[in-house]
């Protein structure tokens, strides 16, 4: 078997050498990635919001249901999804089964808890006095919101960026659901897990160090950001 | 700063979204094969040569061989792929599918440690070497009911020995290489097919050998069946039909018995009626 | 006169404690309204039911114009407004926090920007506008909740404990600004504080508050 170094020195020569397959993969892992977590975020954005500013019954039971699935096993969700996705299932008729749609919707619902458990809390955290404040000012009860979700922003963007490094490094529901069709639902995870099966560590290796390397890029640039807003605030 | 941070990430997810997906092939089926197939690199060297002929597209998703035969059987795939004649046949006769032919066959082989602690080194029956095996040595087991592991147990029934639980049967749960691999790591025997094997063996530096070979037990053939339609209607079942159509006219067959692998060796066998 | 602020029998009480009982005061003048009292005594309260972000338990609060009763709608709450004692700065510049009132009335750029200098330069923030408005001191951060309200122009501006938590020196600073205002008579200010003497000082009228009650 060969060592740990020849793997890494091999894999970086494939990096310098990125072919289309390879390219290809990437820009599927990404598009994926961003696409669910872009749903994610459309739908648990205004949820977190919604639960940080209403006061209603059974919230507390809601966040607590959104806690827990923050941690959903991916392939317990990829086995749900299959089962409703599947040909002999209530959803087969879409044809979804195997395709990178299908993809996506596992993403989203992995990353959906996430984004919606940190707004939320991103947005309880928010002194009560900054909605006040905007009110006083003659803001309208969306215009208070939006006040609210300014202030919470850093940590909505925690929350986003947490649920990317999820989404991003999953393996279980989309290798279930996308069936890991070279081509077609092929991505950087799921390839990774294809190639240490067949003992090709290189290249395993090479999309490792790739996925690491964009998982650092994006979160160096919003550690800035954040370093950047976050002036005075301690 | 702030905004102008997010806007940027905003136009790079846009761009991501929006470009347009990669150009829509005329028709596409989905293929359930096993990873030991797929790993081969067969369906790399045939489909290509398929798909200029006909325009068909064949995505293939590999499984182990139960679960490729399940996936056929909730209408998930179009057509199987697999080795596993027994089951096939069963699940033809329940209906799930229809048209099997058998299309090609490897065989399988014992490997195991060079220096051979069991002493099995040329015998001629597969199940007198498994009744040493259990007695003197260790064996790694797929343990993942595909058709090697099948026909591994098939053996242990031969000979009358129940190797779950036994400290020395290990059950890998993985696919066939990474079963070998386990199985050099544990100085252990196993059962492989001759195709995984002469394409694995000097890649993963296995210091091991094929022990038995040749009896008419190891034979493995390959079958493929189109998903009955008359099930899911989905299906598409035309298209898999010219598939497995092909694949055991004189041209696909031909197509088979040409692809070698890295050193030249030929790995399957076309043997279609 | 413009608005005019007619408050009657007003009572609050928060889980069982009241704070505000039968209070009843008409603002008919131009002019500077101060409202002592010692801490807890309901001050607080009543600026925030004047100003239209609490609602009374019982009672009324009218506001008039030239005789005719106004509906209390977003076109009234936006005519009147309340310096928070903890201001609750927003989490960006000076210039924008002091912009915000003016951008969700839809007034932006440039006519946005001269009204924004105006208001800093009046509180002496004016060198200050593109830091991040959390560095500022406590007196600075009175002085931009002031400057914040003031850049909408309201026609009644409430000031709850403005100088509490502040320096001498902040403090001076804004009783200048406070009687600035009162020889200006744009606006009412209504002020609620605790200090005597500052009351004195800086009113037109003085209102002293005891137990949720004026006395």
């Amino acid at each position: 078997m060969s060592s740990i170094y020849d793997s890494f020195s091999q894999a970086l020569s494939l990096i310098f050498h990125l072919d289309a397959e390879l390219l290809g993969i990437i820009f599927l892992s990404m598009k994926v990635s961003c696409i669910g977590l872009l749903v994610a975020v459309v739908l648990g954005l205004p949820l977190g919001v919604f639960l940080g500013i209403k006061k209603f019954r059974l919230k507390g039971i809601l966040i607590t249901v959104l806690n827990t699935f923050m941690g959903l096993p991916p392939v317990v969700v990829g086995l749900f999804l299959y089962l409703l996705l599947s040909r002999s299932g209530p959803l087969g008729f879409l044809s979804l089964l195997y395709t990178s749609t299908a993809m996506v919707v596992a993403q989203s619902i992995l990353a959906f808890p996430i984004v919606a458990a940190l707004t939320h809390s991103a947005v309880i955290g928010v002194d009560p006095v900054i909605g006040q404040a905007s009110s006083t000012l003659g803001a309208t009860r969306l215009q208070v919101s939006l006040a609210v979700i300014r202030e919470a922003r850093f940590g909505i963007v925690s929350g986003i960026v947490a649920a990317f490094g999820r989404v991003v490094a999953e393996v279980g529901a989309i290798l279930i659901v996308g069936g890991n069709i070279a081509g077609y639902t092929r991505v950087m995870t799921t390839a990774i897990a294809l190639e240490t099966d067949k003992g090709n560590f290189e290249l395993a290796v090479a999309l490792g160090i790739i996925l690491i390397a964009i998982s650092l890029l994006i979160n160096s640039v919003l550690h800035i950001v954040q370093k950047k807003g976050m002036v005075g605030v301690s | 700063m702030f905004r102008k941070a997010v806007f940027c990430l905003f136009l790079v997810l846009c761009a991501v979204v929006v470009r347009p997906v990669q150009g829509f092939a005329a028709t596409e089926i989905i293929c359930s094969s096993t990873t030991s197939t797929d790993n081969s690199g067969l369906f790399g060297y045939i489909l290509p040569l398929f798909e200029k002929k006909t325009g068909i597209k064949v995505k293939v998703v590999a499984l182990g061989t139960g679960a490729a035969i399940e996936m056929g059987k909730r209408g998930d795939a179009d057509v199987a792929f697999v080795h596993a004649k027994e089951q096939e046949l069963k699940a033809v006769k329940e209906g799930f599918f229809v048209n099997r032919h058998d299309v090609m066959y490897n065989d399988f082989v014992i490997i195991g440690p060079v220096d051979d602690p069991a002493r099995i080194r040329g015998m001629k029956s597969a199940s007198e070497a498994f009744k040493k095996i259990a007695a003197a040595g260790k064996f790694v087991s797929r343990g993942d009911k595909s058709g090697t592991n099948t026909k591994e147990l098939q053996l242990w029934k031969m000979v009358g020995i129940e190797p779950k639980g036994q400290a020395w049967y290990i059950e890998a749960g993985q696919g066939m290489e990474k079963t070998q691999r386990v199985a050099d790591e544990k100085r252990a025997y196993t059962l492989t097919d001759r195709g995984t094997w002469l394409a694995t063996k000097d890649k993963d530096r296995l210091a091991m050998a094929i022990l038995v070979e040749g009896d008419p037990m190891l034979f493995n053939q390959y079958g493929v069946m189109a998903v009955n339609p008359a099930r899911f209607k989905g299906v598409k079942y035309k298209e898999a039909m010219e598939f497995v159509d092909w694949l055991i006219s004189k041209e696909g067959q031909q197509t088979i018995a040409s692809f070698k692998d890295k050193n030249g060796n030929q790995l399957f066998f076309p043997d279609a009626k | 006169m413009g608005l005019r602020l007619a408050v009657s029998g007003i009572a609050k009480s928060y889980n069982g404690d009241t704070v505000l009982r039968d209070c009843s005061f008409t603002f008919k003048e131009h002019g500077v309204y101060i409202l002592t009292g010692p801490n807890g005594c309901g001050k607080s309260t009543f600026l925030r039911i004047c100003a239209l972000i609490e609602t009374p338990d019982s009672g009324k609060i009218d506001y008039s114009l030239d005789g005719g009763l106004l509906r209390p709608d977003l076109g009234l709450r936006r005519r009147l407004t309340l310096v928070l004692p903890k201001v609750g700065v927003f989490n960006t510049s000076v210039s924008r926090n002091v912009a915000y009132g003016l951008a969700i009335r839809g007034i932006r750029s440039h006519e946005s920007e001269r009204r924004v200098n105006k208001a800093l330069e009046f509180v002496q923030l004016g060198h200050k506008k593109r830091q991040n408005a959390l560095t500022l001191s406590s007196g600075e951060t009175q002085r931009l909740g002031i400057a914040r309200a003031l850049v909408i122009e309201p026609e009644i501006l409430f000031l709850d404990e403005p100088t509490a938590s502040v320096d001498q020196k902040n403090t001076g600073i804004i009783e200048d600004l406070i009687l600035q205002m009162k020889k200006d008579k744009r606006t009412t200010v209504v002020m609620a504080t605790h200090d005597r003497e500052q009351a004195e000082k800086l009113a037109d009228s003085v209102l002293a508050m005891k137990d949720g009650k004026f006395s």
